[in-house]
């Protein structure tokens, strides 16, 4: 069986039976309460206490919905991210117009550049305290500088016949950096974005779980204080299910949108 | 098609031309050292040579992109070229069309930064498709296009800008047999219609005889100009002919 309708569906098809297969695995050995269950509840206990609690999570004032922890963590991860990918866009064209610049600018990137960005929170919480600038600037720290290096060499693989061509129609050094060089690396520097929204994702995640108050990172944290396993198992869902969503809607955005390659 | 004379200024004059690349450990001679040569107007010149012959030099030099010694240069509208010029507009092998643009608008693209632009951008637009024959492939972009219909675009967009030379490095070297002459009839068309000079470089003999007014065969090192044939006539552009057969032999003794 090999159409090219079931060659587009077959990754869905076969990838949903697999998590599916899991699923009913791991519900059997919850029915036969297996002691591993206690640590990982089964999907059916904890869906089942989050339906019960009307999706509200946490105690008290302190408590959020979903929807409210998503919105959170999806703020800060993406202000970040659009931070990180216009710094490192602005960086590269700086670099690349000007010898100077990378002369100053080179160091700095290659030396921070392999600081994880958690090494960042402690630092941050000092500067900015407990709120979103410092998981903002968590992820910007984690993203910017492999964007930057990543900008570089997507601005030296653009073929010199396209800025020659250009320069020869009039184009000025500035009109040729933006007409041609910026279109011919953004799909390069969006797939770079889409691979390091795992990076920033965990950086955030991490962020909220050691200082923030809110997000999904802190329903963990939650789930940890109040020995509940349940909630643990739920908000490990719900990272992993948004997190391959974003994942997918960036890939979706770069196929569609930014499809050219040079 | 002008037809030259002795007396007609020439669009290029190369006065003791030498060019060095710049090596790591001083400069690195090419093969032009001092080399003196018009090219001449309103004509297609065409150059021959073996590789490393220094024609692609010779012709990123014509377009200001390589700069020459300071004992020499090349002379254009009686000044030395000191880099690129909007008059001289060269088209690469390949890599000519931005991807992330249609025909169209890569053929807009060349008026974008014109101060002298048409004010009617869309109907010179499609008034040069209908020229290179591409109105049809106007929405389609450029991995959508043939090897042929490819370079002939990257033809429109350089004939847009109403250029007074147009350079052309081995344009249709990666197209096959059928769709490079009906390329060279293409470009013969233009150059009437136009006027304009035309130098372009090939290794390919039966390209540069058909297509040229006049074949240069470059060769030597230092690079001279070995052999300097009149290719006009519908004798030429016959493949069978006895003049095109003679020219042909003439060439092929020198190069090989």
């Amino acid at each position: 069986m090999s159409t090219p309708a079931w060659d587009k569906a077959a990754p869905w098809v076969v990838g949903g039976i697999s998590v599916a297969c899991v699923i009913a695995a791991w519900e059997i050995a919850g029915v036969a309460e297996l002691p591993v269950t206690t640590v990982l509840p089964p999907p059916s206990q904890f869906m089942a206490m989050v339906i019960e609690s009307d999706f509200r999570i946490g105690l008290g004032s302190q408590s959020a919905t979903l929807l409210e922890s998503l919105s959170s963590t999806f703020g800060r991860v993406f202000a970040g991210m659009l931070l990180a990918f216009v710094a490192a866009i602005i960086t590269g064209a700086a670099i690349s117009l000007s010898r100077f610049t990378t002369w100053c600018v080179s160091p700095f990137l290659y030396l921070l550049a392999p600081i994880a960005p958690i090494a960042w929170i402690p630092t941050a919480i000092v500067v900015f305290g407990i709120n979103n600038a410092t998981a903002i600037f968590i992820v910007f720290m984690g993203v910017y500088f492999i964007l930057t290096i990543g900008t570089l060499a997507e601005i030296r693989r653009v073929p010199a016949e396209y800025g020659i061509v250009a320069g020869n129609l009039g184009a000025s050094r500035w009109q040729q950096w933006l007409f041609v060089v910026m279109p011919a690396i953004l799909p390069g520097v969006f797939t770079l974005l889409r691979t390091n929204f795992i990076a920033a994702w965990m950086a955030v995640l991490v962020a909220e779980m050691v200082g923030l108050r809110d997000g999904l990172g802190a329903i963990i944290m939650m789930g940890r204080n109040l020995f509940n396993n349940e909630l643990i198992m739920f908000g490990m869902l719900v990272i992993g299910v948004s997190g391959f969503v974003v994942d997918r809607s960036l890939a979706l955005i770069g196929n569609r949108i930014l499809w050219w390659r040079v | 098609m002008a037809v030259a004379t002795e007396s007609q200024e020439p669009v290029f004059r190369l006065d003791d031309l030498t060019v060095n690349f710049r090596g790591q450990s001083g400069p690195v001679p090419s093969p032009l050292q001092g080399l003196n040569l018009d090219i001449r107007a309103n004509e297609i010149t065409t150059i021959l040579g073996a590789s490393g012959c220094g024609k692609s030099t010779l012709l990123r030099t014509l377009g200001g992109f390589v700069i020459p010694e300071d004992t020499g240069g090349v002379l254009y509208k009686k000044q030395f070229l000191t880099g690129p010029t909007t008059d001289i507009v060269m088209i690469f092998q390949e890599n000519n069309l931005y991807p992330w643009l249609t025909v169209k608008g890569n053929v807009r693209f060349g008026l974008r930064f014109r101060k002298n632009a048409p004010e009617d951008l869309d109907k010179a637009v499609a008034d040069m498709l209908s020229n290179v024959g591409l109105s049809d492939a106007a929405r389609a972009y450029p991995h959508q296009l043939s090897g042929g219909m490819r370079q002939r675009t990257a033809i429109a967009r350089a004939l847009i800008t109403r250029p007074r030379v147009l350079l052309l490095d081995e344009p249709f070297s990666a197209l096959d047999i059928s769709l490079k002459r009906r390329m060279h009839s293409m470009i013969h068309t233009l150059q009437e219609e136009t006027d304009i000079s035309m130098v372009m470089v090939t290794h390919d003999v039966e390209e540069a005889i058909t297509v040229g007014d006049r074949v240069l065969v470059l060769g030597g090192n230092p690079a001279n100009v070995l052999v300097d044939a009149d290719a006009r006539g519908p004798e030429m552009r016959d493949r069978y002919s006895k003049e095109y057969l003679n020219l042909q032999k003439k060439i092929e003794e020198v190069i090989f």
